[in-house]
């Protein structure tokens, strides 16, 4: 189910467009709103959704189970840890759920582009970004061509 | 120059009725623009399937105080001071935006329709708070269009890179900009640099207020009239959002 938004709840505040993993969410060179330019290949992760301080993100349910008629809603409250969904049907029914959300303060996570650029020498290296500081070990075990059984004759 | 009204000086090549019609033709085309808005996108019509669909799905009615009550808090909130931006730079830069225009625009109606020669003399605050608004406008627009134009700082485009929705902050601040320059130059004896500043005030002034169709000037009679039936939903137990965390259960 990919996302939408809401031009008219929008303000261009540029959270999802941050937040979102595949890129797809962008600013509308015309009304300079957030628009997912390619519903096709959103992850559905939602993070846009959850992320959007205007609640102007939905999602737009499958034809299965959802057509003309439904909403889905979520409302993120950082200040209680929980995120809440409801979901109408089109024949009225309504399902609530929340969730309780990461207790990290929100916006407390470091994104990439605070961090150093890493240097070219990176990419020869076995380690991913920000390893090993980032999983709080000294070192992660490496590999070499001596740890491999042979095997015999 | 900062208590002198700019207007008063224009009489030397342009008599005053000139800049009055200019005025009211202006007010015409943006009246004509935001029309033509509404026709071509159809705002009018799906708001009124909003508030009905809104209507329909309300769990209780709001007395006319409850309205009232809204309208107030949209008025202070969303209004007075542009409450709906999450980002604070960006509500500021607004607010400078929209009280400077405001302070700019009430000035220079007043200045060119009454006191539009030195045979009426002017008080001093108008013409200070024109130039007061002038550069609200330049400080809030300026901050705006390098540092804080979400495609240019969330997008990566360039800062240069002009899109459709550049065309509203593009021609207030050359507009503003240009009467800032012309009445600055008009203080000097050269009447050929006041002509083309004042020349280029008029062009963007034009372009401004002739662009509302496909600009987003029209935006300051949208927003307060969505913010509102946004808060009515709200208390009316119509909108789709879930129920907030009872504040007992907060952790």
């Amino acid at each position: 189910m990919p996302t939408f938004v809401y031009m008219t709840d929008c303000d261009g505040c540029g959270e999802c467009v941050d937040i979102c993993p595949s890129n797809i969410m962008q600013i509308d060179p015309t009304h300079r709103r957030a628009v997912n330019i390619e519903p096709n290949f959103c992850w559905e992760c939602y993070s846009c959704v959850k992320a959007c301080p205007q609640n102007a993100i939905d999602v737009r349910g499958y034809a299965d189970f959802a057509p003309l008629g439904h909403s889905v809603r979520v409302l993120r409250e950082p200040e209680n840890n929980t995120v809440s969904w409801k979901i109408k049907f089109r024949d009225g029914r309504e399902k609530n759920f929340k969730s309780p959300i990461r207790t990290t303060k929100w916006g407390s996570i470091k994104s990439p582009a605070d961090y150093e650029v890493p240097d070219q020498d990176a990419f020869k290296s076995q380690e991913l970004s920000h390893e090993p500081e980032a999983l709080h070990v000294d070192s992660l075990p490496t590999w070499s061509s001596d740890i491999i059984k042979t095997g015999a004759g | 120059m900062f208590t002198s009204n700019p207007f008063a000086d224009l009489a030397a090549f342009l008599p005053p009725i000139a800049m009055q019609v200019y005025i009211i033709l202006m007010l015409i085309a943006v009246v004509v623009g935001t029309i033509a808005d509404m026709l071509h996108k159809s705002s009018g019509k799906y708001f009124a399937q909003r508030q009905k669909e809104a209507k329909a799905a309300a769990t209780r009615e709001l007395s006319s105080g409850d309205k009232v009550t809204l309208a107030l808090k949209t008025l202070a909130v969303e209004v007075a001071t542009a409450g709906e931006f999450c980002n604070q730079q960006r509500r500021i830069s607004h607010v400078l935006m929209f009280y400077g225009f405001i302070f700019y625009l009430v000035t220079t109606v007043a200045m060119v329709f009454v006191y539009p020669t030195h045979a009426t003399p002017t008080p001093t605050f108008i013409p200070l708070l024109w130039n007061i608004g002038v550069i609200m406008v330049l400080i809030g627009g300026y901050w705006f269009f390098f540092f804080l134009r979400v495609n240019v700082m969330n997008g990566g485009q360039p800062m240069f890179r002009l899109v459709l929705a550049d065309l509203f902050i593009v021609t207030l601040l050359l507009s503003v900009t240009f009467a800032f320059i012309w009445a600055y130059v008009q203080t000097g004896d050269n009447l050929i640099a006041t002509r083309i500043a004042f020349g280029l005030y008029i062009l963007f002034s034009t372009l401004l207020f002739c662009s509302v169709k496909w600009s987003k000037l029209a935006h300051m009679f949208f927003k307060p009239v969505v913010a509102f039936q946004r808060r009515v939903e709200e208390a009316s137990g119509a909108s789709a959002l879930p129920e907030p965390t009872p504040s007992s259960k907060r952790s």
